[in-house]
């Protein structure tokens, strides 16, 4: 049994986001970086169904510049037995048709079973890169996974609808499922797999060789949202921001009488 | 009358005492023997650690603490009752001693005798004394055991068992002694050097001569029995903490209070981190079990257990004498059991007032250790995700990392990235640069230091959580990672001077990071201010007296022994300090140390609340502290207590920013 | 212009949000076409054509067989847009379609700038503005973000169309959530818990402040999967989207979901010892304070 993980380092969303000077993505200075929360769930997933199986081979990959592999290492650390870098300085310039694009070239002749992504990512956040890879490998894809049983021939999960509501579907593999909070609790790596992980191989392929997919879509600008001119904002002492919000809430609301 | 008297009188002199006497010794020093090597052998299964360099040194230490009873007389009562109980054995077996010298050795090989004159009738008088305070104590222990039974005391049948023993021993010699002087002494002057022993002699007169020398005789026989009983029974009951307990205090750890043993990272050849099984353990961990006597005074303080969480640092060490000496194949980490390890905050007050001068703090984190690293557990997701932040924004409240210098603002003071030519680096704290209500101490810190005319830097966004909340809670990779980043920024600097406004950053930049290679000196600012104050560089005025408790951060008081400093400054500003009874070094913890101000406290009450219904009953409407972690446990402490109105809790430093003169 | 609408249903039921679609192609100005996958009994309310599927033949997740009933309708309207909501349906059926027509596909718009699309990023904390320059685009729009000005109205022309099924996938049912007694859409106020309230017992406050001010109280997902809240407290894109007339966030910071779900409150305050926390862009009223205190003083003011 082959698996693949589909693995993207961003930004911590804490973090205090700067416009890069082409004004077309945010700055890289001065931000801490991590695996995107979402994929942390595909990873996780991926290493509970090897050790379920008792026997198969878990690939993480993941596009962008060379700092991206401190976080394929901590997939390393989790339980992923390789990685595969596929290497690009600008990978925050190509769309997410030619990241699943480029995903795909290299996947394709590896014959995975089963392909665990992250639903969306946290900074770019378009949800399409899993879909689009399964489509482009010919792979049926369930999206929005909170549940994942399988026997390694036939997976039975479970959708998060709205409102709470969950989709129980059955599909053969080999297939793509893209994973959501709820999922699982990932994993903390133990410090011995941490050690491993340092001398696990991590291969890097130029994404020259993997992309030749021009952009579905191009990013004008990127920007700061403007700030609501209405939005009041109050400081200070509690009992005068006390006073003050219930006369707001009376003149404003009809809540209080 | 001479002041003598014949040893072995009424039992004889000769091969038909002597050879039993010498083969019931002998039978009782190889049973002692070999039962200590049987405990020794389980000792050995633990790690090496070396604890006997300077071993000459080490010994008189130890003597001098085990003779002098310090430790074990720190608590009144019991502690004094011991002492005394321990003194009055301990002259009695010096002077079985010097009997059998003289009686064995220098009468016959050199014909020398001193149990003679003068000095005869001060050894007469101090063992009849010694004796008499030996039982009085011994049943004053008696009553407290089984009668006054203090909660949390452990009593077993072996407490009974030594109890029956040694008491039969101190009242057999007693009777010994009035047998023989109802014989040879009654009526003399030199009776009333033994005064006990005239006592009993007169007790005994109506049996006459015959049958004192029978009943002399016979005593004198059990006696020895039961003494060299005594011996043999040494290693295989509590006893045995007359040798253990005073051994544990040569092999005590001259480190810095409060040392972990800082892990080898870079070994490939480690494979296991921390404490799960027995052989994880070093042969002093083991033996630690060993000289525990069950106390409880550990128990008595710990503030997990005062709260109802299922640890005690007593029970813990019993358990790992259970499984060391019981069931070594046990895995230690689960009959300690996860609530119980990941309750301790490491606040030491269990290791400060042992009298076995057991080892418990360094155990529990070991065990976390193992947890952490070895199994990836943590006491809750909360604490993961806390740890995880920390690894990712170099601080656990998750927050940008670019934004850890921003509390700054407006205090004309800059990062050391752009002005390394400073006074001193003010080594800020993860609470302190991003926690709204300590933010104020940083703020009031440098203000401070601004008076008394110096340049403060800050690392900034350069500067990463010390590392010591994740530390304690297990995760030694983490720590070496971030104190290793922080130690080459500060190198980096040429700093030549740190000064930190949490203990906690403190007491591991001080100490702990002397392990990882930094050598600069390191000051909590009550110190730091205090010296400034004294040198008449920091000026401050009076306002008006109020009244007020202080609080001793274990961080700062047991861990560094930092008392006064806080208290002078306190004064200096009209602080009427109204004492708690738990202070100094008895402090009791607010409960956020040990790593546990990442995790929610879900077992038992709330420590800190504990703590601050403590303040409240001294009257004074203001807790004082000079540590993030407890002032941020009070603020919480007091709504959960329900104190709002009549108590409120400040740090040290913004009760000084205020008494700076103005103009 | 010409759009294609893609409405939702389940189980027959037509789903509201469908109409955010169709508020969209009005705000742009386009010519509108509707496809779904549902009843005819359960039609959306619009004078247009509408290519209907019948659910029942269909079942409830087949993607593969609603992408090729689309392609026959796309091949045949030729719309420049296809626009679809940035929901569980949406994000999982645009990218397929997109692949099989080598269109550009926008997620989760927010506003349009002439032929360009804004969408969130960061966690809302940035906005990009993005177009393709392909002849057909694909856009899911943000839940909420667009909504009719007026009560929906009308008769579609309906065009059935031939299924064929066919599905790898099979669907098993569906799982309700655990059942709770409160509807947060009928409230008229909702005090919700954020991270901010730091633990599980500080829920109390959040809890009296809501029956102070006469109404329910909720929570933000981080809250509710951490177990301090039920499921039925939960206001969001995953939980519940509300509209009440006060909504207090309490400890929010304000994440998309969230807003997504809470947005179209008439009158919002907020209470966060963050200035820039990203709530402040929907908040009329950003108190900046430790709700530990603020709530507990604002109860008691309004109680006394």
């Amino acid at each position: 049994m082959k698996i693949l993980i589909c693995i993207k380092q961003v930004p911590d969303m804490e973090s205090r986001f700067k416009i890069n000077a082409a004004g077309t993505w945010y700055s890289d200075q001065d931000l801490a970086w991590r695996m995107n929360e979402y994929d942390e769930f595909a990873v996780e997933q991926a290493v509970k169904l090897r050790e379920q199986l008792g026997e198969a081979e878990v690939v993480v990959l993941s596009v962008g510049p060379d700092k991206v592999k401190e976080t394929m290492k901590k997939a390393l650390a989790m339980g992923a037995d390789r990685g595969v870098h596929i290497h690009d300085e600008a990978s925050y310039e190509k769309d997410s048709f030619q990241i699943a694009s480029a995903i795909a070239a290299y996947a394709g002749e590896q014959g995975f079973d089963a392909i665990f992504t992250g639903m969306q990512s946290q900074d770019r956040g378009s949800a399409q890169v899993g879909v689009l890879l399964a489509g482009l490998l010919g792979l049926p894809a369930v999206t929005t996974i909170v549940d994942f049983v399988c026997d390694g021939k036939t997976a039975t999960v479970k959708r998060e609808l709205e409102g709470g509501l969950k989709a129980v579907v059955k599909l053969p593999l080999p297939a793509l499922f893209t994973c959501q909070l709820g999922l699982n609790t990932p994993r903390y790596p133990t410090l011995p797999n941490i050690m491993k992980a340092k001398k696990k191989e991590l291969v890097s392929l130029p994404i020259a060789d993997l992309l030749t997919a021009e952009a579905m879509t191009t990013t004008n600008l990127i920007r700061f949202p403007e700030k609501k001119g209405a939005g009041l904002i109050l400081e200070g002492d509690i009992s005068q921001l006390t006073e003050q919000l219930v006369a707001i809430l009376k003149d404003k609301t009809a809540v209080l009488k | 009358m001479e002041f003598t008297r014949e040893i072995y009188w009424n039992v004889g002199h000769g091969a038909g005492t002597l050879v039993p006497m010498y083969v019931l010794l002998l039978t009782a020093l190889c049973i002692l023997v070999w039962g200590s090597w049987q405990r020794i052998k389980i000792y050995r299964l633990g790690r090496e650690l070396q604890r006997i360099d300077d071993l000459p040194r080490r010994v008189v230490e130890a003597l001098y603490q085990v003779l002098a009873q310090l430790r074990v007389m720190r608590v009144k009562g019991a502690g004094t009752a011991h002492g005394l109980f321990f003194w009055g054995f301990f002259l009695l077996f010096v002077g079985t001693c010097l009997i059998v010298l003289q009686a064995d050795v220098t009468d016959p090989l050199f014909d020398v005798k001193f149990l003679k004159g003068p000095f005869y009738l001060v050894f007469s008088l101090v063992l009849d004394i010694a004796g008499a305070i030996a039982i009085i104590m011994l049943a004053g222990l008696f009553v407290r055991r089984y009668l006054l039974k203090p909660p949390g005391l452990e009593t077993r049948q072996e407490d009974a068992f030594i109890h029956v023993l040694l008491m039969v021993i101190l009242l057999t010699g007693f009777v010994i002694e009035g047998a023989r002087m109802a014989v040879t002494e009654i009526g003399t002057n030199l009776s009333l050097w033994s005064p006990v022993g005239l006592l009993f002699a007169k007790g005994l007169a109506g049996i006459g001569e015959d049958g004192q020398r029978a009943l002399h005789a016979g005593l004198w026989w059990l006696h020895l029995l039961l003494a060299l009983g005594f011996v043999a029974a040494l290693p295989f009951t509590k006893l045995r903490h007359i040798l253990t307990t005073s051994a544990n205090y040569i092999f005590v750890d001259h480190g810095p209070k409060g040392g972990l043993v800082t892990l080898d990272m870079e070994n490939e050849e480690v494979e296991r981190f921390g404490t799960a099984n027995l052989g994880d353990l070093t042969w002093k961990d083991i033996f630690d079990a060993d000289a525990c006597t069950l106390c409880k005074r550990c128990q008595d303080r710990c503030p997990a257990f005062a709260t109802d969480k299922p640890l005690s640092p007593m029970k813990m060490i019993n358990q790992l004498q259970e499984i060391a000496f019981d069931s070594p194949e046990s895995s230690l980490t689960e009959t300690v059991g996860q609530d119980e390890i990941w309750s301790c905050t490491t606040c030491r007050a269990c290791q400060e007032i042992c009298p076995a001068v057991i080892e418990h703090v360094p155990k529990f984190v070991d065990m976390r250790r193992n947890l952490v690293l070895m199994e990836g557990q943590f006491p809750g997701e909360e604490v993961m995700t806390a740890v995880d932040n920390t690894e990712v924004n170099g601080n656990p409240l998750g927050l940008a990392f670019a934004a850890r210098g921003d509390w700054a603002e407006g205090l004309g003071i800059k990062a050391l990235a752009d002005d390394p030519d400073v006074d001193l680096l003010y080594f800020v704290g993860c609470y302190a640069s991003f926690d709204k209500r300590n933010i104020k101490i940083a703020r009031s810190f440098v203000t401070l230091c601004q008076a008394a005319g110096l340049k403060v830097g800050i690392l900034g966004k350069e500067e990463k959580c010390c590392g010591e909340p994740v530390r304690k809670i297990g995760n030694e990779y983490l720590y070496q990672s971030l104190a290793s980043e922080n130690i080459e920024r500060i190198q980096g600097y040429g700093v030549k001077q740190i000064v930190t406004t949490c203990p906690h950053c403190f007491n591991t930049l001080a100490k702990d990071y002397a392990d990882l290679g930094l050598d600069v000196p390191v000051e909590h600012y009550t110190v730091f201010l205090d010296r400034l104050l004294d040198k008449g560089l920091l000026k401050l005025v009076m306002p008006q007296s109020f009244a007020c408790s202080y609080h001793d951060s274990c961080y700062l008081g047991r861990y560094n022994d930092i008392y006064e400093a806080p208290r002078r400054l306190l004064s200096m500003v009209g602080g009427a300090l109204a004492e708690m009874t738990k202070s100094r070094a008895e402090s009791f913890c607010c409960g956020a140390g040990g790593g546990r101000i990442l995790a929610e406290e879900k077992l038992g009450t709330r420590i800190s609340e504990s703590r601050v219904r403590m303040a409240a009953e001294t009257g004074a409407p203001l807790l004082v502290s000079s540590c993030p972690f407890c002032l941020t446990m009070f603020e919480d402490g007091i709504k959960g207590a329900g104190f709002e109105e009549t108590l409120a809790s400040k740090d040290i430093a913004e009760i000084l920013v205020e008494c700076l003169p103005t103009g | 212009m010409k759009t294609l609408l893609i409405a939702e249903s389940r189980q027959g039921k037509l789903l509201t949000g469908s109409y955010e679609t169709l508020a969209f192609a009005r705000q742009v100005g386009a010519e509108v076409t509707m496809f779904l996958v549902g009843s005819e009994s359960d039609l959306p309310k619009f004078d247009g054509r509408l290519y209907l599927a019948d659910y029942n033949e269909v079942g409830e997740y087949n993607p593969e067989e609603h992408l090729r009933l689309l392609l026959e309708v796309i091949n045949k309207e030729k719309p420049q847009l296809v626009i679809l909501s940035h929901s569980s349906y949406g994000w999982d059926l645009a990218p397929r379609i997109a692949l099989a027509l080598q269109a550009g596909q926008i997620s989760e718009v927010v506003d349009f700038q002439g032929a360009s699309m804004v969408v969130p990023a960061c966690n809302a904390k940035l906005q990009r503005v993005v177009q393709t320059q392909k002849e057909l685009t694909v856009i899911t729009l943000q839940a909420g973000a667009f909504s009719l000005a007026d009560e929906p109205s009308g008769v579609p022309t309906v065009e059935k169309l031939a299924v064929q099924v066919a599905s790898k996938m099979e669907f098993i049912g569906y799982e309700e959530p655990e059942a709770g007694g409160v509807d947060l859409s009928k409230a008229e106020v909702i005090v919700s818990a954020g991270r901010g309230i730091g633990k599980p017992e500080n829920l109390a406050m959040i809890e009296s402040l809501a029956k102070a001010l006469g109404g329910e109280y909720g929570a933000s997902r981080p809250v509710v999967d951490s177990g301090w809240a039920e499921h039925n407290r939960q206001v969001g894109s995953t939980g519940q989207m509300v509209s009440p007339k006060l909504y207090v966030a309490c400890g929010i910071s304000g994440a998309i979901q969230h807003m997504a779900g809470m947005k179209k409150s008439e009158f919002i305050v907020a209470i966060n010892t963050d200035r820039d926390a990203p709530i402040g862009e929907v908040a009329d009223v950003l108190v900046v304070a430790d709700l530990k205190q603020f709530l507990p003083a604002l109860t008691t003011r309004l109680e006394g």
